[in-house]
C-alpha cells in the first residue's frame, strides 16, 4: 500500500486550505438550499441575495401541516415505512445468498453472479410498466407494498456483490470449528457467520435503505393516493402543482435530506466502505 | 428422497441459501424483461390493458419509433449527456482524487465529506440546481452579472441551447465524489518506491504521472468509466424532475422518453420497445464490466 510521504508544515497548511475551499465550492448547493429555506419569500426574491436570512422564517416548515396541501411529514413518514420495509427484504435475501456464492461451488452458481451483476445494469423503465401490470394484479398497487417490493430489487444485488467478498474473507476454520461443536449449516451461519460479517451486513443495510430513499419512479407510478406517497413523488407533484414556490421546495428538500445527513454523520466509514467497493450506483 | 438428499449434501447445499434471492429477482426482475419484451411486440395502449385482446405488431413498435424524430433526437442527446458528463466528472473526479491522495492534515476528513453530494436523493439534487438556474432568483445569474459575464438573465433551463448544459453540470455534481473515491483507492494500491526511483532516475511530475500512474490505474479507471457510463446512461430521476425533459425535447433522454410514452401518453408498448433500445445499448457496453468482474472471480 503506497501512503505518500508527509509533507513539510507550509504545504500542509496550503493544502489544507485548498481542501476546504474546493469542499466550500461543491457543498455550497446544500448550504444555499438551507439558506433559502430560512427565509421568507420575499427575501429570496431580494438583490442581491442575501447569504443568510435576515428575517428567520421558520413557517415554510410548518405551512403544509397547517394548511394540508402537501403534508411533507406524512410523506416522510411513508418513505420511511417504505425504506425500512425494502431493506428488510434486500438484507434478509442478500445475507444467506451472499454467503453461497461465496463459500460454496453449488450447480448454476456462476450464472446467478451473472444474473445479480446484469440486473444492476437495468435501466427503471424497461421494468415500470410490467411491474405496473404485475403489481395491479397482486393487488398491491397503490399501496406501500409495491414500492417495498420494487426497491428491494435494488438492493438485493447490491448486497449481494458486496457480502460475498466479506463472506470470502473469513477463514473456514471457523466454520469448521462450530460444525465440530455440534453446529447445523444453518446453526453455524446465523450464530457465527453472520456475526463476524456483521459490518458488512451494516453497509448493506444502510445502502438498501438509500436507494429506496433515493427513489422517485417507483413511488410516483406505482401510488397514485398523495397520501401515501414517498416524500420524493410527493416533492415532484408539488412541483407540478404549486409551481415553483422555492421557500417550500427548499424545505421540502432539507427535510428529505435529513436523514442522509445523519446516516453520514454517525455511519460515515460503511459509507466509505460501500462506495469503494466499486459494486455502488453512480 | 435419497436422490435430492445426496444432490444437497456438499455444495449444492449452497443452492438452499441462494434460491430465496435468486427467485425473488426471477419475479420482480427476471419476469418483467420478458413480459417488457412480449409488450413490445405487441399494441397494447390504456385501451386494452386490462382486457385479452393484445394485437401482436412483430417489429411494428421498433419500425415506427426509429422513424420518430423526437425518439432519434433523445439518442443524440443520451450519448451527449453521457459522454460530457463522463469527461466532466472523470476529469475533476482524477484532480481531486490525486490532491486528496496526498498526506496532509484535512485530506481523510475533507475527502469524507465530499461524498455528500453522491447520496443526497437525485429528486432533491435536481430541485437544487433548478433552484440555481432559474431565471430570476437563480444564484448563477447574480454571480455571472455581477462579475459582468453576462449583461442580462440567461433562461438556462428554458432554452433549447442551454438546458442540456445544465442538467449536465448537475450530473456532474453527482458523478465527482463516486469517481474520487474509487480513483483515490485505485492510486492507493500503487507502490511509493515506484514513484522515488523514478525521481531518483530523473523523471519529473507529468512523466510519472503517464508512466506510473496512468498505466497502473488502468484498471481502476475502466471500471469506473464503464460504470459511470451505465449509471448515466440510464439516469432518469434528474432529467424528470429539473425539465421533464423540455423545452421542446432537447433534454429528453431515452429512459425519460420511454417513461413519457407508458405513462403520459399511455402507449404502453411504445415505451416499452423505447425501453427495450436502452437496454440493448446498456448490455452491449455491460458486457466489457461484466468481463472486467468476472475476471476477478476467476482466481
Amino acid at each position: 500500500m503506497g501512503e505518500e510521504k508527509k509533507l513539510n508544515r507550509k504545504k500542509n497548511v496550503l493544502f489544507c486550505v485548498i481542501s476546504v475551499i474546493v469542499l466550500c465550492i461543491m457543498l455550497f448547493p446544500l448550504f444555499w438550499i438551507l439558506v433559502t429555506s430560512l427565509k421568507t419569500e420575499q427575501e429570496i426574491f431580494q438583490i442581491p441575495p442575501t447569504l443568510y436570512p435576515h428575517v428567520l422564517n421558520l413557517k415554510s416548515y410548518a405551512a403544509q401541516v397547517e394548511t394540508g396541501d402537501f403534508n411533507m411529514f406524512r410523506a416522510f413518514g411513508n418513505s420511511f415505512i417504505i425504506s425500512v420495509g425494502a431493506m428488510l427484504i434486500a438484507v434478509v435475501l442478500a445475507v444467506p445468498a451472499s454467503y453461497a456464492i461465496a463459500r460454496y461451488r453449488f450447480v448454476g452458481r456462476k450464472a446467478m453472479l451473472l444474473g445479480f451483476l446484469v440486473t444492476q445494469m437495468l435501466p427503471v423503465s424497461v421494468l415500470l410498466t410490467p411491474m405496473f401490470i404485475m403489481f395491479k394484479g397482486m393487488n398491491v398497487y397503490n399501496t406501500w407494498g409495491s414500492p417495498i417490493l420494487a426497491d428491494a430489487t435494488l438492493g438485493i444485488p447490491f448486497s449481494v456483490l458486496i457480502l460475498k467478498n466479506y463472506f470470502a474473507s473469513i477463514p473456514k476454520e471457523l466454520e469448521e470449528a462450530a460444525y465440530i461443536d455440534g453446529c447445523g449449516r444453518l446453526r453455524a451461519f446465523m450464530k457465527v457467520l453472520v456475526p463476524v460479517a456483521k459490518p458488512g451486513v451494516i453497509v448493506c443495510a444502510i445502502f438498501s435503505f438509500l436507494y429506496s430513499w433515493g427513489d422517485l419512479a417507483y413511488g410516483m407510478t406505482f401510488i397514485l393516493d398523495q397520501q401515501k406517497r414517498p416524500i420524493t413523488a410527493g416533492i415532484f407533484n408539488f412541483m407540478g402543482q404549486y409551481g415553483t414556490t422555492w421557500s417550500y421546495l427548499t424545505a421540502f428538500a432539507i427535510v428529505t435530506i435529513i436523514p442522509v445527513a445523519l446516516i453520514f454523520i454517525f455511519m460515515q466509514k460503511y459509507i466509505i466502505a460501500g462506495m469503494t467497493s466499486g459494486a455502488v450506483k453512480g | 428422497m435419497e436422490k435430492i438428499k445426496k444432490f444437497f449434501k456438499y455444495d449444492n447445499v449452497g443452492l438452499l441459501f441462494a434460491l430465496p434471492a435468486f427467485l425473488y429477482m426471477l419475479v420482480f426482475i427476471g419476469y418483467p424483461i420478458i413480459s417488457n419484451l412480449i409488450l413490445s411486440v405487441q399494441d397494447v395502449t390504456v385501451r386494452n390493458l386490462a382486457k385479452g385482446d393484445k394485437n401482436f405488431v412483430g417489429l411494428g413498435n421498433y419500425m415506427t419509433l426509429f422513424q420518430d424524430g423526437v425518439f432519434r433526437t433523445t439518442i443524440t442527446n443520451t450519448l451527449k449527456f453521457t459522454v460530457f458528463s463522463l469527461v466532466f466528472q472523470f476529469i475533476i473526479g482524477f484532480a481531486l482524487a490525486v490532491f486528496f491522495n496526498k498526506n496532509f492534515s484535512f485530506a481523510k476528513p475533507v475527502r469524507g465529506l465530499l461524498m455528500i453530494p453522491w447520496m443526497i436523493p437525485m429528486t432533491v439534487t435536481a430541485l437544487i440546481f433548478k433552484f440555481m438556474f432559474s431565471t430570476d432568483v437563480g444564484i448563477f445569474n447574480y454571480i455571472l452579472r455581477s462579475i459582468g459575464m453576462i449583461t442580462e438573465n440567461v433562461e438556462w433551463l428554458t432554452n433549447t441551447n442551454t438546458a442540456m448544459w445544465c442538467v449536465i453540470f448537475a450530473n456532474v455534481w453527482i458523478g465527482i465524489p463516486f469517481n474520487t473515491i474509487l480513483l483515490s483507492t485505485g492510486l492507493t494500491t500503487i507502490p511509493q518506491d515506484l514513484y522515488e526511483g523514478a525521481a531518483i532516475d530523473g523523471a519529473n511530475g507529468i512523466q510519472r504521472f503517464f508512466k506510473i500512474t496512468l498505466p497502473l490505474l488502468r484498471p481502476t479507471i475502466e471500471s469506473v468509466l464503464v460504470l459511470g457510463f451505465i449509471y448515466t446512461f440510464k439516469c432518469y430521476d434528474l432529467i424528470y424532475v429539473m425539465t421533464s425533459g423540455g423545452p421542446v425535447n432537447s433534454t429528453h433522454l431515452l429512459s425519460t422518453y420511454s417513461y413519457k410514452l407508458s405513462f403520459e401518453m399511455f402507449n404502453y408498448s411504445m415505451g416499452s420497445a423505447a425501453a427495450n433500445v436502452l437496454l440493448v445499448i446498456l448490455l452491449l457496453v455491460g458486457m466489457l464490466y461484466l468481463k472486467i468482474t468476472m475476471k476477478g472471480e476467476e482466481e
